[in-house]
């Protein structure tokens, strides 16, 4: 995917999310004109970027969308709940597009359809404008061109004879060709002066043109031969062809710059030529030619046509005239336009601009036209009508009044240095200079007469100088003009050279933000990962300096190196955990559309209140979070907030309150989800859960509400009594448990019936550095994260008992089972005592409940970087990753929540 | 080298116009808004500005006008604009602009006017 | 050689290369009268042609050349 692409669709979903964000402000604010503008700029400033790409579906709707928005804007529409959802609608319509294009570099066609619908709807948003509006506008030109008092001098442009000189039978001829169907191609090419010197031979070219129907070549030098320089390429060559254009393309491919081609069409062939002398029968025929026309009597036309022809001069206009009209009587008889204009033309033997078909070879005169003849450069039709743009473009900015003298003033100028750059760009230097003079009479006369008097001027044809004539001058005018217009500022600085696909941030031009690939920062963070490994082996290799080489000296210096890397190490660390650190409203700011969303769905009135949103946290950690919170919301949508007339009777307020806070509590991130809606019944829970096995008859006897209320988050347990589109799709709470605990936090409820039910969420802040425990079990050693262990005991084997086959043992009151860990792993072996025949045994606490696991020993804790296992490897649940040791060893961290 | 400001708040058309000019071996330089713009406009020199005009902060429109009211040495202005209306156009050329395109710009249309406004030949 | 030149006849055969024009050019200079005869001449460089566009000499054996002869008589016309 190229650059561009990607920068697209980076800054087109945060456009997205910005849309989504400012229309859920107008919610609350619908009159807000400021979150309107913005709006409508987040909208047009997508339609733009995505009309760089050829994506029409994704443009069309984003196009539909900002008319949409302007006319909110401007009051036109009024900013509705119904145009929300259509604009929210579109926009997830674009952000599907921007997935497709993301995973597939391309948009497959079968948008089109969606595409149009949703176009269709938008617009119909926009009702008629009433009238004022649109005048207002207008006006506002309409004054600012009307109180303009400039004259403008008016330039006689005259339209002159058409250039190709087509003899009448060879232009019926082409006539016939164009009309049968052929595409008949006019090539202009004009080799430039220093062609010959390129070993290029034009006429060979030329020669080369296949189906060649008429040809011309004419020369520019007029010179006396003696003074002709034969080595300087005058030619123009003009061939018409019905030759395919990419053929032609193809043949010209060398010098596409110094060939044009033009495409006749029939009615442009149609010329008559002759002396305009009048005819004593002329009037009569036209009038009965012309009833003839309107009583569409073609056979009588023809045959007065062809009487009239014998009796007039074959030298006539007139008769030429009539000849053109047999012969569109036969091949474009039912034209009725083209006959009347050309019987009628027979009145004054001028064939009015008529066709505008036949404008394509009457090319009118602009002022750029004029200054290629004199300077002999050859413009393709493109760059012609470029300049013409630019000259007609500084003649409207010319015309403007002088609202602010300063501004004024600058326009003027920058007018000039315009004006002076098509000089330029044209080799006209000396041009440049009378523009440089015209800016100095206009600036001391604080008018623009003097620079519009001179583009009027350009535009009148004046002797056709020779350009050995002109080139003289040039000479001698090009230093003074480069003086004039080189500024003295013209100075490279480098020092403002930047980086052209870098990116600003729009909020904070100042600020040195950078957006980095994850990737590269998570190759950085296992390269620090490995760096604090590499670091642990220098306490080995003091060690080793000591007790095996018996160097004291240099473990000691060891020692003092290692505390120097340790303190860069950490540093480094810290600072990486801190760039991967992001807010938690990554995850809330969908929040806002989503409740929408569903509250809408379900008539409910929710009122969300988001708080602690700039709480951070690892990104990974962040991400983990997304999932199960949006499942929490939906679920308090659903289940806990009641509907408006449930509420009222109950006496709250019909619209609920929805809470999500994010707070920080030491090492770990806390999020709440609180709602004031009905609550959790423990009564229903208990007997959903015995329902379902869940739990037998004792626990249901025995169990406490707060027990009861927690089991929503065993496995297999889902409240909901009809299976919602939104939250139960058949899964529970138990997968918003296992979600949590993957990234190590713990999930809780509180709830209390009638009044809400309070959910929260405690995550480590960063996940990168875990504390285990090593313990040693059959003569291998493993981790154990060190917050999932609540104590380390050693159990007497006589204090161990067995209760229904499985062993047990009394710890401080409390009955504690005990597991083995070779029996864990499925290895068959006994843990092995110690020398007091007492088992070291973890403590750890899984699901609430306190399980003790026989190990053979412990050892000390560590900080590693867990690593989680790929591979084959990853689908061992009973493992949460694998880090390295100081020593270089691997060392594999259990994870006893699965393990058991 | 011929230094041209890109102004537009749109990182990608920034791109997309920077991409152009310097394959064609321009210097270009990138503002996001008005106010950045002029900022840079001052203390640098530009031989051409490409300006959008829906801008936060500071519009296109308003940018020219500071601009054009600074005594600096004046050079061309092309706005680009998504709509093809004769309305901006007019309001365009008021606050200062000299030539008014609709986007998207192709390339060799940007190329070909870049050339003519910097007087280096078509 | 492509050109011969006798007195004021200038005698085209084969292909004339770019390189005559200068000679051609001098011919015409001296034989403002200069006629031409291209009979075997199959082309001429379009320096040549630019060259025979401005003299307009009179043609005394047409090219056998069809193509060529088309292109000369509209070139000296």
């Amino acid at each position: 995917m190229n650059a561009l692409l990607e920068q697209f669709l980076s800054e087109s979903r945060d456009f997205l999310q910005g849309i989504a964000d400012k229309l859920m402000q107008l919610e609350e604010n619908p009159n807000s004109t400021e979150l309107m503008v913005e709006l409508f700029r987040f909208v047009h400033t997508l339609k733009g970027n995505s009309g760089l790409f050829d994506f029409p579906e994704m443009t069309r709707v984003l196009h539909a969308s900002e008319d949409l928005m302007d006319a909110v804007r401007n009051g036109r529409v009024h900013y509705s709940q119904e145009l929300a959802d259509q604009l929210l609608e579109a926009m997830d319509f674009v952000g599907i597009l921007m997935d497709e294009v993301e995973g597939t570099g391309q948009l497959s066609n079968q948008h089109s359809e969606v595409s149009a619908a949703l176009a269709q709807s938008l617009r119909a948003l926009i009702v008629s404008a009433p009238e004022d509006s649109i005048e207002i506008g207008s006006d506002a030109i309409s004054i600012l061109l009307e109180s303009s008092e400039i004259s403008i001098p008016k330039t006689n442009v005259t339209a002159e004879k058409p250039t190709l000189n087509l003899p009448e039978e060879i232009a019926v001829e082409l006539y016939r060709t164009a009309k049968s169907g052929d595409v008949v191609t006019l090539l202009e090419y004009a080799p430039e002066a220093e062609c010959f010197f390129k070993g290029e031979d034009p006429f060979f070219l030329v020669r080369q043109i296949p189906d060649v129907l008429w040809r011309e070549v004419t020369t520019l030098n007029n010179a006396p031969l003696a003074e002709m320089d034969a080595y300087s390429c005058q030619l123009i060559f003009r061939v018409i062809t019905t030759a395919d254009v990419i053929e032609l393309r193809e043949l010209f491919r060398y010098v596409p710059e110094q060939v044009n081609f033009k495409t006749l069409e029939a009615a442009s062939f149609i010329l008559p030529d002759g002396e305009k002398e009048e005819d004593a029968l002329q009037d009569e025929f036209i009038a009965s030619a012309l009833e003839l026309l309107n009583k569409d009597d073609t056979a009588t036309l023809i045959r007065s046509t062809e009487t009239m022809l014998g009796l007039v001069a074959p030298t006539l206009w007139f008769s030429s005239a009539l000849r053109w009209l047999l012969i569109i009587l036969e091949c474009d008889a039912e034209n009725q336009a083209l006959k009347r204009i050309l019987i009628e033309s027979l009145h004054t033997f001028e064939l009015p601009n008529l066709t505008n078909l036949a404008a394509e070879i009457v090319v009118e005169k602009s002022p750029v036209e004029e200054i290629i003849e004199k300077s002999a450069i050859v413009l393709s039709e493109k760059d012609h009508a470029r300049f013409d743009m630019i000259m007609k473009s500084q003649r409207d900015v010319l015309r403007l009044p002088n609202n602010n003298n300063a501004v004024f003033v600058g326009r003027l100028k920058a007018v000039a240095t315009t004006l002076k750059g098509c000089c330029l760009a044209l080799n006209k230097n000396s041009d440049a200079v009378e523009v440089e003079k015209a800016l100095e009479t206009a600036i001391s006369e604080n008018s623009s007469e003097a620079l519009l008097t001179w583009l009027a001027n350009y535009t009148i044809p004046t002797e056709k100088t020779v350009e050995i004539v002109e080139s003289e001058k040039m000479v001698k005018s090009e230093q003074d003009v480069e003086k004039l217009i080189i500024s003295p500022e013209k100075e490279t600085h480098d020092s403002s050279l930047i980086m052209p696909n870098r990116r600003a941030e729009d909020n904070a031009p100042a600020s040195k933000t950078l957006k980095v690939d994850q990737e590269k920062i998570d190759r950085l963070m296992n390269l620090i990962g490995e760096m604090v490994v590499a670091k642990n082996a220098l306490p080995y290799l003091a060690n080793r300096a000591e007790t095996v080489f018996g160097v004291r000296e240099l473990s000691r210096e060891i020692k003092a190196q290692y505390a120097v890397i340790n303190r860069v190490a950490e540093e480094m660390q810290d600072t990486i955990m801190q760039v991967r650190m992001m807010p938690v409203s990554f995850v809330f700011q969908r929040f806002p559309r989503m409740v929408r969303d569903i509250s809408r769905k379900l008539g409910k009135e929710v009122h969300l209140v988001l708080e602690g949103e700039n709480t951070e946290a690892d990104k990974n950690i962040i991400e983990a979070l997304a999932d199960p919170l949006i499942h929490i919301v939906r679920n308090s949508l659903d289940h806990g907030l009641e509907l408006p007339e449930i509420r009222k009777a109950a006496g709250k307020p019909a619209e609920g309150k929805l809470l999500i806070r994010a707070s920080q509590e030491s090492d770990r991130v806390l999020i709440e989800i609180i709602d004031d809606g009905k609550g959790i019944n423990p009564e229903v829970i208990k007997n959903k859960a015995y329902e379902k096995g869940l739990i037998d008859e004792t626990t249901l006897e025995r169990i406490s509400d707060q027990d009861a209320v927690n089991l929503v988050f065993a496995a297999g347990f889902s409240t909901a009594e009809v299976i919602s589109d939104l939250s139960g799709r058949g899964v529970g709470m138990d997968v918003v448990r296992s979600a949590v605990e993957k990234v190590n936090g713990t999930v809780g409820i509180e709830s209390e019936v009638g009044k809400g039910t309070r959910l929260f969420l405690s995550l480590p802040l960063s996940m990168a550095v875990t504390n285990v425990m090593i313990i040693e079990s059959n003569k291998q050693i493993f981790g154990v994260p060190m917050d999932m262990v609540v104590e380390t005991v050693r159990v007497p084997f006589d204090q161990i008992q067995a209760i229904k086959q499985k062993q047990t043992t009394v710890l401080r009151g409390k009955i504690v089972p005990l597991l083995s860990l070779n029996e864990l792993l499925a290895q068959n072996i006994d843990q092995i005592p110690n020398e007091g025949n007492e088992f070291a045994t973890l403590i750890v606490r899984i699901h609430g409940e306190n399980v003790g696991i026989l190990v053979d020993d412990f050892r000390e804790t560590v900080d590693i970087i867990l690593k989680p296992m790929a591979g084959i490897l990853g689908g061992l649940s009973g493992y949460s990753g694998a880090a390295l040791l100081g020593d270089g060893s691997v060392l594999m961290v259990l994870n006893p929540r699965e393990l058991i | 080298m011929k230094n041209i400001l890109v102004i537009d708040d749109a990182a990608t058309v920034r791109l997309y116009h920077c991409n152009i000019l310097i394959s064609a071996g321009y210097h270009t330089d990138e503002a996001i808004n008005g106010i950045e713009a002029l900022e840079k406009a001052l203390t640098h020199h530009f031989d051409l500005y490409i300006v959008d005009i829906n801008m936060p902060k500071m519009d296109g429109y308003e940018f020219l006008k500071e601009l054009r009211s600074k005594d600096i040495p004046q050079a061309p202005a092309i706005m680009v604009s998504t709509e093809s209306a004769k309305n901006d156009e007019m309001l365009a050329y008021n606050a200062g602009a000299n030539l008014y395109l609709v986007k998207p710009v192709k390339p060799d249309e940007l190329l070909s006017f870049t050339r003519i406004l910097l007087g280096e030949g078509i | 050689m492509a050109i011969e030149y006798k007195k004021s006849l200038a005698i085209f055969s084969g292909n004339v290369s770019v390189e005559e024009a200068e000679g051609l050019l001098d011919f015409f200079v001296k034989n403002p009268k200069g006629k031409i005869n291209v009979a075997d001449c199959s082309h001429i460089h379009a320096a040549n042609l630019q060259v025979l566009m401005v003299v307009k000499p009179i043609i005394t054996n047409e090219p056998k050349d069809m193509d060529l002869q088309t292109w000369l008589h509209i070139a000296l016309k």
